[in-house]
Order: C-alpha cells, then structure tokens, then sequence
C-alpha cells in the first residue's frame, strides 16, 4: 500500500487558490467560501496552516459578509446559510472568531428558522435538513445554540427519518449519506442521538462499503472519497465504526491520491479536486492514520480546535 | 495594456453572440459545451447543413452551433465568454439593485416615478444576463435569486412557464443543478398560489424527470423533486403515478431513487386509504396495491439477479405488510382472495430466500450478491417485525451460516445483529 503524499497533497492546495487561467477553476468561484474551508482545513489536519497568511484570508473572509450578517461565496455574491458556516469555521482555524459581531451572524441564521423547525438556507426558504445541521453547527461555535428553538429543530431533524435508519433531505426525502450525516450531526450537537436506530443506521451505513474497500453514498452508486467523510463520520458518532473494514478504506483512499501531482480524486484515476482532497484526508483521519491531526466528526473541525472554542466558553463564563 | 482590451472587446463581442442567439430561438431545448472539431462531425450527422450559427455569428470557423433548437458551444470559448457574462451579470444586477432603492424613495416621495422606464430596462438586462451566466455556471446562485427578486415582484403567469422553461434547459445539460432544480419548486409554488393546474404541473414535472432521469441515472435531486411533487396528489393520481412509473422501473432496477418514489407514493396512497376507505369497507384497493407490488418485486428479483435495489424495496413493502395488514388469523379477504395471514407470509418469503441464497458458482459476483442481500434480507424482517415469532422454521433457519459464508467481510455485522436478536427472543 502506498503512503500519504502529504507534501504534494500541501502543495496541491496551494496551487488550487492561485489558478484562475482556465473555466473550470473560475466556474467554481461562486462557493470560494466553501473551498476555503476545504482546503483549508485539510491543511490544518495536515499540519500546515501556517502556510498561508492567516490575515490575508480573514479580511477575505470578512469582505464577504453582508448586512443581514450573512457570508456569500464570493465577494459580491448574495449570502447563503451554506457559507456562512464556511466562514465561521474558517474563522475557527485562525483562531480569529473574536473578529465577528456574534450578535449579527446569529441573527441571520435565527431568521432563517421556520414555523416547524426546520432551516432555510437563504430568503429564498429552500428547506433542507443540511440547513438544520448547518444552523445548529455555526451557533454552537459562537455559543449561541440556545438563540433558536432547538426542541423545533430537533423534531424537524427526526421528521426526515426513513424506515431504514437513514434521514433524507426533507420529510419523505430518500436516504443518503450526506444527509444522514447532517442529521445525526444536527442530533450529536444538540445531546439528542437517542432519536437515533443505531443498529438500523448503522447497518444500512455498513452497506455502503463495496468490495473494493471504499463507500458509496447510496444503494447501488459507486464508491466515492467523499463518502469517506459522510459515512465513517457518522459511524463513529453512532459508535458502530467497528462493523466496516478501516485497513480497505484506507487502502481505497489512498489508491485515489495523484502521487505525481498532490490531490485526491472520488474514485482511482479520476481528476483530483480540493473537495476530494479535503474529504479524504479528513477520512483518513478519523481513521487514526499516522501523523494526521484527529478531526471532531460533528464539528468537521480538527479536534484542537473545537477543544480551544469548548474551553472559551468556560472562561466566558 | 492594449491586448487587455482587445481581449475584453472580443469577450463581450462573444457574449452578446450568444445573448443573440438565445434571443433568435426561444426553442432551444438543448445545450452542450463542444470542443469545435465536433462542430464539423455534428453538421455530417446532420447531413447537408451548414454551420448553421454562420448565418447568425458569420464567422467561418464558429464559436457557436445550433441546429433543430439544439446550440453547441464551442469549448475554445468557455472562459473568456463566462467571465465577460459574470461581470455584464454582476454590472447589471448592482444598478439594478441601487435603481431599485432611487425607485422605492421616488414612490414614497409621492412624485410621478420617472425612473421606472429605466427600471425596465435595467431590470430587462439583469433577466437577459442572468439567462446566459446560467446557462454557463448552473449553480450560480445570486442569478437565480436576481430572478427570483424581479419574478415576485411580477403577476404574470407566462414570466413563471418562462422560468420552467429555462431551468429546463439548464436541467438537459447540468441534470444535478440543485439550483435550478430548487429555481424550480419556487416557481411551481407561485404558480399552484396562483391557481395553475396542478394536473397540469405534475404531468409536466413527471415527464421531465423521467427524461433526466434516462441520460442521469440514480439522480436524487430528479427524483427528491418528484417526490416533493407527492403532497400536491391526491390518491388517484398517486395510484396513477404509481402504475405509470412501473414500466420504467423494471428497466432501471438499480435505479433505489425511482423505488424510492414509489414507496413514497405507497405511502400516500396508504395513509389516504387508512381512513376513508377501510372505515367504507373498501379494504381491497390498498391490500391489492401492496400485494401487487410484493409479487412484481419478487418476479423482478428473480430475473435480475443480485440488485439491491430491489431487496431494500422489498424490506419496505415486508415491513409495511407485517405491520399493516398481517394478522395471525387465517382470514381470506373475501373479494380479492388475498391471504392475509403471517404463516402463509413468512413461507412465501423463506421460500424466496431459499431460491436467492443458493449458490451455484461462486465465481459470480452477482449470485453472491443476490445470496447476501437474501440472508440480509430475512435478518431485516427478523429485527423489524416484533410481531414476527421467531417459529422453529426462522429459528432453524441457519442464517448465521449462510451470511458469513458468503459475505464474510461483514462478520462484524452481523454478529451484532444476531446476538441482539437472540438477546431479545
Ligand atoms: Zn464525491
């Protein structure tokens, strides 16, 4: 088996934010906020965040905020829940949410709780249980869980549960690891995971491992990197980890590396991208792999960082 | 400095081509990204044709081609057109906005508003931009919402089949666009509000998914959009969607989203049924739906060999069945003859596993497959039917055997689950 190629996987990163030169790098430019996120935290798991100039990316990060206290993508851009949470984790890496006006992030992501429980993930009120997950996830890192109705948004979460165990996009939704993760995320942070059939998630979680090692994200699909994160997330966070095969995981994420050229692609041979890159990694550290920071499965935070955000809320207190 | 220009000229030159050519055929049904020696290979598929955007662009070696409502894009192009369309698009919606706030403190100064005419173009230009950054960048959100902002402002039903229409031609191109997929249920709210035919929408919605879903298989965000379109049906036209999509599931039998949709109509159908029609003592309808649905999903199990799909389908229908309309008395349903009781049940469905679970060569993959999904199968029924006895025929059933024999690489698995079971009894 070979081994992480975490120099060239470095370089890979760095490489991704410079290039502008072509279409399908500038085409990705309206969700910048998310792939900052990506890239960036797979360089903290990785060791080297200090590659990169921290005041650089939070003034970034701050020009795109809006006066509804929401983030956009992209300077310019109009804000969405799903950046939002990007910039605030982002925030977290550099240790710098002290530049944020709490008060204003809260607000926007308060007012995008609806009559049910649920979250929209802009005015526009798409509703999607990612958007639970998201909401419940940023107020937790600026302590402000207790701004919205959590038994509300508890109930919503548990509404998108299917009699297989897995949770769907909204009531009724089809099962799908992404999802499932939210949801059993949304329920991990806010102490409520009795809602949850471990054995029967954890068996149809279980079954998303194909012969090869990797997962996939739903029943007959193919085997994703990013599957990794979504699937051996919440496995741990249902405490059943134990029923995949880890050794053919890592095997299957590793084969997925371009050890020419750095990066992580969804299946072996493809082209890489930073999102594969940053899910792999992150798969593989919740894999225990060697000399890789351990990362939180419900904050997709290195753990260090969730410590030091749990430990300011000590003192603020 | 001077090249900069010249490149900008020709980029904004390239853009008002294609906002031309979207202008020119308000058909156009299709789009693809080209590289342009395909061009030549697209006009002889075609037969005599000439490039026909020549007659549009008159340029010999063309950036664009459309034939038969169908508009290629030459690949040369891509860059230097999408960034010439996100700064007209950025340009356009920032006036618009700021046109919009002069426009808003005109109105409430009570003065004769002489800004609107220039809101309309302004306001025209943000829809003709938006159109053709979509059409490049699908999931480009703040177009979306520029659209969103001018349509709610808007009471004009033709402007909302309009947005139908283009998100369906960014559907052909990019089927996953969870943007214009959204894009699409906000604009069929509005137009149910407004009092459109839901009739008609569903008919529209269910054929356009069933397109998509031919070219993108297992798309969940086609289907999750027709099984959100669920809650607008009423029973009949659950039942009748859920006859309609029959057909195409037994051609697609790895495809979990279409059985997915009709567990989802299943249960729209029983939760309609519970109340209305077993009180009328119209029993059999929903019985025959379930049964019919049993005896389809074994004859399909047993004909394409090894597909999950079908054995999660059936965990569902099982679980329902036992949980529904099971009962330990041998009652006959006096109209349809469909026997009701768990013994009969239970034989019929060892009797499947017992068939699926024979190995014959192990070299194929899709036996053991099939094998695995059985064993897994009955262990489901097992675990979920607590009014399920575990009788001496599940008990000497030997299903530990059977599922590590052959799928032993889950042994962690299911040694958890059959010690919960044993457990429990
Ligand atoms: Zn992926």
């Amino acid at each position: 088996m070979g081994e992480l190629a975490t120099e060239k996987h470095v370089q890979y990163i760095l490489s991704v934010e410079k290039k502008k030169d072509d279409f399908q790098s500038v085409v990705m430019e309206h969700l910048r906020m998310n792939g900052a996120y990506w890239g960036l935290t797979a360089l903290d798991i990785l060791g080297k965040l200090d590659t990169v100039d921290a005041d650089e990316v939070v003034s970034w990060v701050m020009s795109c905020q809006h006066e509804s206290g929401g983030f956009s993508g992209n300077v310019g851009h109009d804000p969405h829940i799903l950046y939002t949470l990007s910039a605030v984790q982002v925030l977290a890496l550099f240790d710098k949410l002290d530049v944020l006006d709490v008060d204003k992030v809260t607000n926007y992501v308060v007012g995008l709780q609806n009559e049910d429980g649920s979250f929209s993930g802009d005015i526009w009120g798409e509703v999607d249980s990612r958007f639970s997950y998201i909401a419940i996830l940023c107020l937790s890192l600026l302590h402000q869980l207790d701004k919205i109705n959590v038994e509300k948004a508890v109930n919503f979460v548990v509404s998108c549960k299917n009699m297989d165990g897995g949770f769907g996009c909204t009531p009724g939704g089809e099962s799908h690891s992404g999802q499932i993760f939210c949801c059993v995320g949304a329920l991990a942070l806010t102490g409520s995971l009795h809602h949850v059939d471990k054995d029967l998630l954890g068996w149809w979680l279980c079954e998303r491992q194909v012969k090869s090692g990797g997962l996939n994200g739903r029943p007959e699909k193919l085997p994703d990197v990013c599957y990794s994160w979504w699937v051996l997330s919440s496995l741990i966070m249902i405490d059943r980890v134990h029923w995949i095969s880890k050794e053919k995981l890592i095997k299957f994420i590793l084969d997925c590396q371009d050890t020419e050229n750095g990066g992580i692609s969804d299946r072996p041979d493809d082209a890489v991208d930073v999102y594969h890159t940053y899910f792999g990694i992150a798969g593989l550290s919740l894999l225990e792999y060697p000399s890789l920071k351990p990362i939180d499965p419900a904050y997709a935070l290195p753990v260090d960082v969730v410590n030091r955000i749990r430990l300011g809320k000590r003192h603020a207190i | 400095m001077a090249e900069n220009t010249d490149v900008q000229a020709k980029a904004t030159d390239l853009l008002s081509q294609f906002e031309q050519i979207l202008q020119s055929d308000p058909l156009i049904d299709e789009i693809g990204f080209v590289h342009p020696s395909q061009f030549v290979k697209l006009n002889e598929e075609l037969g005599s044709s000439k490039s026909a955007s020549s007659e549009i662009t008159g340029n010999e070696n063309s950036e664009f081609w459309l034939q038969h409502h169908k508009l290629g894009i030459s690949t040369q192009i891509l860059h230097p057109l999408y960034i010439a369309a996100r700064n007209t698009f950025m340009a356009a919606t920032r006036k618009y906005r700021s046109s919009c706030n002069q426009d808003d403190q005109t109105m409430a100064g009570n003065s004769l508003c002489g800004l609107s005419n220039s809101l309309n173009i302004v306001e025209s230009d943000v829809m003709k931009h938006s159109r053709a950054l979509l059409l490049l960048s699908c999931d480009f959100g703040t177009a979306w919402n520029s659209r969103k902002f001018i349509l709610s402002k808007k009471q004009n039903l033709s402007l909302y089949l309009d947005e139908l229409l283009l998100s369906k031609l960014v559907l052909s191109f990019f089927p996953k666009s969870e943007q214009a997929w959204s894009h699409r249920r906000w604009v069929i709210k509005l137009l149910v509000e407004k009092g459109y035919s839901v009739e008609e929408i569903l008919k529209k919605e269910s054929e356009l998914v069933e397109r998509i879903a031919e070219m993108s298989k297992m798309n969940y965000r086609a289907w999750n959009h027709r099984r959100w379109l669920v809650s607008y049906m009423s029973r009949e036209q659950a039942l009748y969607e859920l006859n309609e999509t029959r057909k195409w599931a037994a051609l697609h039998v790895a495809d979990n989203c279409c059985f997915h949709y009709r567990r989802r109509l299943m249960l729209k159908i029983l939760a309609e049924s519970s109340c209305a029609e077993i009180n009328s003592g119209l029993t059999l309808g929903i019985y025959q739906v379930w049964k019919e649905e049993l005896d389809w999903d074994e004859m399909l199990i047993k004909r394409y060999i090894g597909r999950e799909a079908l054995w999660i389908h059936r965990r569902f229908l099982s679980v329902c069945w036992m949980r529904h309309f099971a009962t330990d008395n041998k009652i006959f349903n006096q109209e349809g003859g469909i026997k009701l009781d768990i013994p009969f049940f239970i034989e019929n469905e060892l009797n499947l596993v017992n068939s699926c679970s024979f190995l014959s060569n192990e070299d194929f993959e899709d036996f053991q497959t099939q094998a695995t999904c059985s064993g897994a199968y009955l262990l489901w029924l097992i675990k979920n039917c607590p009014n399920l006895k575990v009788d001496d025929k599940l008990r000497t059933y030997n299903l530990n055997t059977l599922l590590k024999k052959v799928c032993p690489e889950r042994y962690p698995l299911w040694d958890s689950l059959i010690d919960s079971i044993e457990s429990s009894d």
